[in-house]
């Protein structure tokens, strides 16, 4: 199966490991991918602060850069879910719209592909330790992706999941808004770190970087003794 | 109290929200026994998602033909012998009711809870015309006695407010001299108002959902304090927002048994008053004199715009439940008797973006506002519009945005200018990172690393590394 | 013949309106089929001694108390609770269902245990509720009686007063099994019907579910408010 990889700039940028382990994972479970190297980012920074204009312009790129792919799969429930909502940004354009519902129909977050498309529950990943997963907001509320990291991840040997209390309570990332509310941001992200604590878990694992920078960030910060993780990368462990 | 409440900037009242550890611990576990509340009325149901369709419908339809309901309503409310007042603006219906009270020669009101009287800022006329008016909700009356302290929320307006903190209001207002037990809080409270209705001349209440086809309204309440305030007095006054209507009864129900699930998880509340007109000849207690007034005071201007479906809203306060945001700065850091993420939809569209705009930046957008709302009002959509709407037509985005923005769009829209730039991120941040982490960070990231490391740019990009790797690897 | 009210400043504002959704004013609307109507599959094909049970278990969330006897028995089981209750005033509705289930004897009965029994006055307003605001018990049937939700529906009317069922400290409704209905639903379309039919709507409905409440201090459930402190029903086999 082909399957293009949209990557997304914070993990071009800053999470390099979690690109490679993404397309690691996908070849193992055997998948043809490619990376399309025009692309850059899915217009969200833009959008979400109300410059829609300037971000169609992103979005308009995006979507040329992955005309000719069969799949589009990407590590980030916000950046997938940005993906599908373009149909509706572009809503009544008579070049973009059906192009837009082209691109969102073609598009997964990474674990919605593994088990939605592939079918597969168990990679055959193992990796020791106690984890707990942060279910993203975007991820969760508005791709509605909700079963497939949880049985993806209950299938790694060795590791061992435990609850994480409070899980529909956002971590306070928000985009810009954890640089323009950060006195309200450094509330939301506390008390998530706290329900991180809460939940015995050493490991903490999420399918999205923006939340994962900024829990990792606090947790860092803080010094206290939790490892975060992408699920790809943890999907990808064999020890 | 009008609409706005307070005069600080949004800042401090953020910070003072965030300082305020009772309030922010009581309305952390309020949000708590509201949220199971709510989720097991939905569970029981089984088919929430069909109920919260029928909603988002009728709401729809309704709003789409609000001339035709209200024309309906008016008439049918006249046929039993009511009077109808449409209002544009918070003066004109603030006038008729003052009126409407000094022909009755009215001295004591007594009033049962109601957010479009304090948008109008009703209390405040009818006392400079020389009137008593006594609010009977206990949530409300609680803060009335404590000089007009506002609400916080729109279904428990003094929420921010613990039981040792209403006693002593009691206690220095009332000369109340019993324990913070809420059921010997609530039995004073009792007791003082009860004389208050038995005396009142006139009743004012909100509204619900009005009921075109026979002129009804109906009063959500549990306390019966609306029930008192339409029994007992002689002239009822109802004040609505011009969007509180619905076509018959049959929606009614469907509407109020979202309404009671979404609020508190309650299958009805204790009191569901469907009142039509004045009492009828040979009844004996009930109002002989009803007067409905009907107000728009900036609603109509959401007519026909992006934002029409916030006058779906029925006033559940789920989505204010639900969000994060509110939980930890509280209602009154949204300088608006509507708070939470319905008011930072609508406080702008009322109040205008000079006053509010902040508000809609004062989100995540995690959408669980959205999540919970019972008649499926896309709350944070409406907020990413309020930007756009600040951002493209009002040009009020600070300039340093703007021009991040633009660069954003330069940077992103063409890969090759994608590429120098984040090329240069190693570079550019380099010099603030160590041990792969920047714990200062320069210009907006300053605010980030206020509170939280943030990574340094790894020296090679993913594509880079893709690059290497494919070459590697012979392909 | 009732006098008709008077409606202000209609026009120019429904107008307003009219122009701001786009379009001339509406003067005939049909309301559509609602596409999903689940209000009706509540309790669907329950039989009423299904909705008994329902009512019964219903009350215990709502604090209320529920008793069930047959019509023979009943004015026995009000003379009890009334002792139990140690009231001395009550006040009923001059309704001919008093009569019908066998309660013309109750004042008389009441009278050798000292209570006084206060029939709702067709004439004396002022007497009525001077007498009500201080009653121990209200005593009323109820019109319509939902299982789901354990509410008593009223329709107020010449001697059934508004005040009989709010200003007492304890509030009796009597329930006809036969009044018993799934929910909401099927009163509020009997209501619709008879408004089509162009029936008169009672002045004042009420829906009562149990004894008033408030939740405004601190969350907490005050059980008593402005209205009684108790609710009491009693089911009765009418067939």
């Amino acid at each position: 199966m082909k399957v293009s990889l949209f990557v997304t700039c914070l993990i071009d940028i800053f999470q390099t490991d979690v690109g490679l382990d993404t397309v690691e994972l996908l070849e193992k479970l055997g998948c043809e991918v490619d990376f399309p190297e025009k692309q850059t980012c899915c217009g969200q920074p833009a959008y979400n602060s109300g410059y829609v204009d300037k971000a169609k312009e992103s979005m308009k790129h995006m979507i040329k850069v992955f005309e000719h792919s069969d799949y589009v799969v990407t590590p980030s429930g916000s950046c997938g879910t940005m993906f599908r909502e373009y149909p509706h940004i572009f809503k009544g354009d008579p070049e973009w719209e059906e192009r837009a519902k082209k691109l969102a129909d073609k598009t997964y977050e990474l674990t919605q592909f593994i088990v939605d498309v592939l079918g597969v529950e168990d990679v055959g990943a193992k990796l020791n330790g106690t984890a707990t997963y942060h279910t993203s907001c975007h991820m969760t509320r508005l791709l509605g992706v909700t079963e497939a990291p949880m049985k993806l991840l209950s299938n790694v040997e060795g590791l061992e999941m435990k609850p994480l209390p409070h899980n529909y309570n956002c971590c306070g990332f928000g985009g810009t808004f954890s640089v323009k509310m950060t006195s309200i941001s450094e509330q939301m992200v506390d008390e998530k770190v706290q329900s991180v604590e809460d939940s015995g878990a050493h490991i903490l694992i999420g399918a999205d970087c923006g939340c994962l920078m900024n829990i990792g960030g606090r947790i860092d910060r803080k010094e206290k003794p939790i490892k975060v993780m992408h699920i790809a990368s943890v999907l990808n462990s064999r020890s | 109290m009008a609409m706005k409440i307070g005069d600080k900037p949004f800042k401090e009242r953020v910070s003072d929200g965030i300082d305020d550890k009772f309030m922010r611990g009581a309305v952390s576990s309020a949000q708590g026994r509201f949220r199971s509340g709510r989720l097991n009325a939905a569970e029981e149901l089984g088919n929430w998602e069909d109920w919260r369709k029928l909603g988002e419908e009728i709401r729809s339809h309704t709003i789409e033909n609000l001339d035709y309901y209200l024309e309906l309503l008016s008439e049918n409310v006249t046929k039993r012998g009511g009077h109808v007042f449409f209002a544009e603006t918070a003066e004109e219906a603030n006038d008729y009711i003052t009126n409407v009270v000094k022909q009755k020669n009215g001295k004591k009101v007594v009033k049962s809870k109601s957010m479009v009287t304090e948008e109008i800022n009703m209390n405040e006329a009818l006392e400079k015309a020389g009137c008593e008016v006594i609010e009977s909700d206990l949530g409300e009356w609680i803060l009335q006695v404590d000089d007009h302290d506002p609400p916080s929320h729109i279904v428990t307006p003094a929420l921010h407010k613990n039981k040792e903190q209403i006693r002593d209001v009691f206690r220095d207002k009332l000369g109340y001299d019993k324990t913070e037990k809420p059921e010997e809080l609530a039995l004073f409270a009792r007791e003082k108002l009860r004389e208050e209705f038995l005396q009142a001349d006139i009743g004012i209440t909100g509204c619900n959902f009005a009921i075109a086809e026979s002129g009804t309204i109906s009063l959500v309440t549990n306390e019966g304090n609306a029930r008192m305030v339409t029994t007992i007095p002689k002239t009822q006054i109802t004040v609505m927002g011009m969007e509180r209507i619905v076509p018959t009864w049959e929606e009614m129900e469907v509407l109020v048994s979202l309404l009671t699930r979404a609020a508190v998880g309650q299958k009805l509340t204790s009191y569901i008053t469907a009142l039509t007109g004045p009492k009828q000849e040979g009844e004996v207690d009930g109002p002989e004199e009803f007067h409905l007034v009907v107000v728009d005071n900036g609603r109509s201007k959401i007519l026909g715009t992006a934002f029409q479906s916030i006058l779906h809203c029925i006033r559940c306060a789920a989505c204010i439940n639900v969000c994060p945001v509110y939980r930890h700065v509280g209602g009154h850091s949204y300088g608006s008797i509507y708070p939470g993420p319905v008011g930072a939809v609508l406080s702008p569209l009322l109040g205008g973006y000079e006053e509010y705009k902040e508000l809609p930046y004062a989100s995540t957008l995690c959408a669980a506002c959205t999540e919970a709302c019972p008649v499926k009002i896309p709350l944070h959509e409406h907020l990413l519009r309020h930007r756009q709407e600040i951002v493209e037509k009002e040009g009020k985005a600070p300039v340093f945005e703007n021009l991040s923005m633009k660069a954003f769009s330069m940077g992103t829209a063409s890969p090759a200018m994608y590429n120098i730039g984040s090329k240069l991120a190693p570079t550019a941040l380099g010099a603030f990172a160590k041990d792969d982490k920047i714990s200062d960070g320069p210009g907006p990231l300053k605010n980030w690393t206020e509170i939280r490391d943030f990574p340094a740019p790894k020296k090679d990009r993913f594509r880079d590394l893709y690059k290497k790797r494919k070459k590697e690897r012979g392909e | 013949m009732m006098a008709v009210g008077q409606a202000h400043n209609r026009n120019s504002f429904l107008d307003n309106l009219a122009k701001n959704l786009g379009r001339e004013r509406r003067h005939h609307v049909e309301k559509p089929n609602w596409t999903h109507q689940p209000q009706w599959e509540v309790l669907k094909g329950a039989s009423q001694d299904d909705l008994v049970e329902v009512l019964k278990k219903q009350c215990k969330l709502i604090h209320t108390d529920i008793h069930e006897t047959v019509s023979s028995e009943l004015s026995t089981l009000i003379t009890h609770l009334i002792k139990e209750y140690g009231a001395k005033t009550v006040v009923t509705w001059d309704d001919p269902r008093f009569e019908e289930f066998g309660l013309n004897d109750l004042d008389e009965e009441l009278s050798n245990e000292q209570v006084t029994v206060h029939t709702w006055d067709r004439e004396g307003a002022e007497e009525n509720l001077a007498f009500s605001a201080t009653a121990d018990i209200g005593i009323t049937f109820s019109d319509a009686t939902l299982a789901e939700s354990g509410t008593v529906v009223l329709y107020s009317d010449k001697g059934k007063g508004r005040a009989v069922s709010l200003l007492p400290a304890v509030y009796l409704a009597i329930i006809p099994k036969s009044t018993i209905v799934p929910r909401m639903t099927q009163v509020a379309t009997e209501i619709h019907r008879k408004v089509e039919k162009g029936d008169m709507v009672p002045s004042c409905v009420n829906f009562i579910s149990g004894p008033s409440n408030s939740a405004d201090i601190e969350m907490n459930l005050i059980v008593g408010v402005h209205g009684p402190v108790k609710a009491t029903y009693i089911i009765v086999d009418d067939k």
